[in-house]
């Protein structure tokens, strides 16, 4: 799952000003967006009468299946026929998908959304940073637990000097270290973590 | 002597920390580690210490060395992918510094560019990895280098995180990886400081303990709240806290941590708060002036 978290009003607002002439479409994303409500159906209602109320000329507003794969160009068509009246595309989704939709339609696309990490989410438990995709997954070692993108440091030799009582030096998180070293230590597997690891090969993801 | 031969020598080590300024004149720094002439086996030099933006350490270790100092440069991989570790390390070496002492890093938020990129491109086990390399005369692909390196290379640890196997983890590595002496983040209880010992023991590692003399009781709980695995133990909170001369507490204090871990450790690294006529008077007050 891809996370996301809005942009504000504020944000939205100025970046139309600036790159789309109206009218717009608003576009929401079935997937990764609506399951962490970002960009379901009712936050692109709600989007499109906030626009509106702003004097903005929306033609329509829809979530589309999964916005990252081109079915959702050929949904839109079908189901939206202001679709080919609209200037611009506002796009709630990860910028994957706000990226596709930009190549499919040949429009001008906008992000609504601001794409961090990715995750996972169990039921309305939302975990960010899961991956970086690195290209190369070791996540074996770490008992699941990957450090590359767990670690603001990406540290995969052990924990910084800032990891103290299961804590991260950067705020408000614990170590992913700690929950490494928890999780080996009670299947008796922390041997896993005896050799030295090598820095990522960053070339691998080219 | 250079550092690596008096960490063969069985000397007891004093070391120093300065700060590059934050701006392009280096007269105040230099001439405040004219104090130090004559009293410490070398001056470390820090690295955008805390993730605030300073002139690089290089060129104040230059100076120093000019000025006849036996410096250690702070190096991080904070600031620096692989390329520009290399790079720094050779020009380092280049200029006739020739120690360092690997660390990650803090992280950029804790500091004043909080929207820098952190690149942490390697961690300070392959850092040292990297440094060995180039000792042999290979770069961290394994080339030829013009020439190897010498340089020697220390590693920091924390006596107080715990849990203590999970910093063992990492520093046992970093040992693996020939680091040549271990620094420790700032000492305040000798309990925490002997335990630490007794487990590096078997390693043989020199261990030079941190010593921060606390400047005011604002000061040390600064400290204890924000410096992850500084702990300040209640009684010195209350001392500094009773003190009408908190400064001078602070160093008695420090030198009564010195007096009892002296005995297990290879030495000490004095970070002053303050001037280094402080790291004087710790000296003189411990006898090691
Ligand atoms: S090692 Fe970590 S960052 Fe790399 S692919 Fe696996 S989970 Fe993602
Ligand atoms: S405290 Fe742990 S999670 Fe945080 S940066 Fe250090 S090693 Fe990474």
């Amino acid at each position: 799952m891809i996370i996301t978290r809005p942009k504000t009003i504020e944000e939205i607002l100025t970046m139309l000003e600036k790159f789309a002439p109206s009218p717009i479409c608003v576009v929401g994303c079935g997937i990764c967006a609506r399951k962490i409500q970002t960009g379901g159906e009712t936050q692109v209602t709600s989007l499109v009468d906030e626009l509106r109320s702003h004097g903005l000329d929306v033609l329509d507003g829809k979530m589309v299946k999964h916005a990252c794969s081109a079915t959702s160009w050929d949904e839109l068509s079908e189901e939206v026929p202001a679709l080919a009246q609209a200037s611009a595309l506002l796009v709630l989704s990860c910028g994957a998908g706000v990226s596709l939709l930009g190549r499919i339609s040949g429009k001008p696309v906008l992000p609504g959304l601001d794409t961090t990490s990715i995750g996972g989410a169990l039921g309305d438990d939302i975990s960010e940073g899961l991956c970086s995709m690195c290209g190369e997954c070791d996540v074996a070692i770490y008992a699941g637990l990957c450090p590359k993108s767990g670690c603001p440091k990406s540290q995969v030799n052990g924990p910084c000097g800032g990891s103290s009582d299961g804590d991260c030096e950067v705020g408000g998180r614990k170590c992913i270290w700690a929950r490494i070293f928890e999780t080996l230590d009670s299947r008796g597997l922390l041997a896993l973590l005896d050799d030295t690891r090598p820095p990522v090969c960053h070339d691998r993801r080219l | 002597m250079g550092f690596a031969d008096v960490l063969d020598s069985g000397k007891f080590i004093i070391t120093a920390e300065v700060s590059p300024p934050r701006g392009t004149d280096l007269s105040g720094v230099l001439a405040e580690s004219h104090q130090l002439q004559g009293l410490v086996d070398a001056v470390n030099v820090t690295d955008n210490q805390r993730a605030m933006m300073r002139m690089s350490p290089m060129v104040l270790c230059h100076r120093l060395e000019e000025a006849g100092f036996t410096t250690i440069m702070h190096i991080t991989c904070r600031d620096r992918n692989r390329l520009a570790l290399q790079s720094d390390l050779l020009a380092a070496h280049a200029l006739g510094i020739r120690n360092v002492l690997a660390m990650s890093g803090d992280y950029p938020t804790m500091g004043d560019q909080p929207s820098a990129k952190p690149v942490f491109d390697l961690d300070s086990v392959q850092l040292l990895q990297m440094i060995e390399k180039m000792n042999n005369g290979l770069d961290f692909q394994d080339e030829p280098i013009d020439g190897p390196t010498s340089l020697c290379a220390g590693a920091v640890a924390n006596p107080g995180a715990r849990p203590l196997a999970l910093q063992l983890l990492k520093l046992n590595k970093k040992v693996s990886a020939k680091a040549r002496f271990i620094q420790t983040q700032a000492v305040f209880d000798a309990e925490v400081f002997h335990e630490f010992a007794d487990v590096m023991k078997s390693t043989g590692i020199p261990l030079i303990a941190g010593i921060i003399p606390l400047k005011s009781a604002r000061s040390a709980r600064f400290m204890n709240e924000k410096i992850p695995g500084v702990t300040i133990p209640e009684d010195d909170m209350r001392r500094m806290e009773a003190a009408s001369d908190p400064v001078s507490e602070g160093l008695e204090i420090a030198a009564e941590t010195i007096a009892r871990i002296r005995q297990h450790c290879r030495g000490i690294h004095i970070m002053p708060v303050g001037g280094q006529g402080n790291t004087r008077r710790l000296l003189e007050m411990c006898g090691l002036d």
